[in-house]
């Protein structure tokens, strides 16, 4: 066999050697099954994308959503926000209105009275905002709207019928 | 003729062509058929381990599907694929390296000196191929891919991404350093590797 491109040996020895140096080193082939085994690699490595695209989806959309409630968390303290300042003015302007009434009503005492008034209604407020919080609430809520359920059914089937 | 045509193998121009057209599968499966063979061999190159190899060929074709969409005709097809499996069987042999904790000299090493015992003398085709195995490791690669792509000094200085110079010089030191050997231990007669069985 005569060298293609190599053009360096000049001995005898060196050409004896390229000549057993081709026939030593043949050239290597793939496994019979090499196809096959290929084609499940592709195969598994199409599903493990679809998986990470799948993945990849729920993960843009968790942020989303997110997102979303962060910005509806935001709205909402401005609008508390928003409304306490709003109401505490209103309040103040709606007292200095009334209270010449007020006074000739209730007396001297008038102011105090508008205090406690407006802490307990304060107060409740907060009470009940914090109790429909608590794990307490939620067995009476269940009983309270089973109870209701139980009340509205025979109603609701008569609509049925 | 179109029967003489159907029978003509694929260039890459065509394999281009496809790519360029959206016909990925068809495109993949020429360049399997075109570089199935070439991507082994080098794999077997690197590694020395068929297994390996075939492993490393096919980690390497799944890479080369995956990218296929995004080939951008940077470099030939042929250089983007053999960068591609290089780059496995580099991973692979890191990989071999951290299991077996062998020393960098060991792949990379920088000339051992050919210690071989002396081989059976009967098996002369043996002998050959373990005085290859003990070449630096760069000296085996070329000298192994040369002969395996039918020594052709630009398809191996494309799979190694070498200059062809480069790839002749290092043939040179390889045969040199074979010559000395075979010299060293007394089998620089010729005849005995003209007539060399496998």
């Amino acid at each position: 066999m005569k060298p293609k491109e190599l053009s360096a040996q000049t001995s005898p020895l060196d050409i004896a050697l390229d000549a057993a140096l081709g026939r030593a080193l043949r050239s290597p082939t793939p496994h019979a099954d090499f196809r096959i085994r290929l084609t499940a690699a592709l195969a598994r490595a199409g599903q493990h994308e679809d998986a990470e695209s799948a993945r990849m989806q729920l993960e843009r959309e968790r942020l989303e959503v997110l997102a979303e409630l962060e910005s509806g968390y935001l709205r909402l303290r401005r609008q508390t926000l928003g409304t306490l300042i709003g109401g505490a003015f209103a309040a103040g302007a709606g007292l200095t209105l009334l209270f010449p009434g007020l006074k000739a009503v209730l007396g001297a005492d008038a102011i105090l009275v508008v205090a406690v008034l407006g802490g307990i209604a304060g107060l409740t407020i907060a009470g009940t905002s914090r109790l429909a919080r608590s794990a307490l609430v939620r067995p009476l809520q269940r009983v309270w709207e089973d109870a209701n359920s139980d009340w509205q059914e025979p109603g609701a089937s008569a609509n049925v019928r | 003729m179109p029967r003489a045509m159907a029978t003509v193998a694929p260039t890459d121009s065509d394999i281009l062509a496809l790519l360029q057209s959206g016909a990925l599968e068809r495109a993949f499966a020429l360049l399997l058929d075109r570089y199935e063979g070439k991507v082994y061999r080098l794999c077997c190159t690197m590694l020395r381990d068929p297994t390996q190899a075939q492993d490393a060929a096919q980690e390497s074709w799944v890479r080369v599907w995956k990218a296929l969409k995004r080939y951008d005709e940077r470099a030939s097809l042929s250089t983007w694929i053999y960068t591609i499996t290089r780059n496995r069987c580099l991973s692979a042999i890191e990989r071999r390296r951290e299991l077996t904790s062998l020393s960098a000299e060991e792949f990379e090493g920088e000339a051992p000196a050919l210690e071989a015992e002396q081989p059976d003398p009967e098996d002369s085709s043996e002998l050959l191929r373990e005085l290859v195995d003990l070449l630096p490791e760069r000296q085996r690669r070329t000298l192994v891919l040369f002969y395996y792509e039918d020594r052709s000094v630009s398809e191996v200085a494309e799979m190694l991404a070498m200059p062809e110079g480069t790839v002749k010089t290092i043939l040179y030191r390889a045969r040199a350093a074979l010559g000395k050997e075979l010299r060293r231990r007394g089998l620089d007669d010729p005849s005995i590797w003209l007539g060399v069985r496998s």
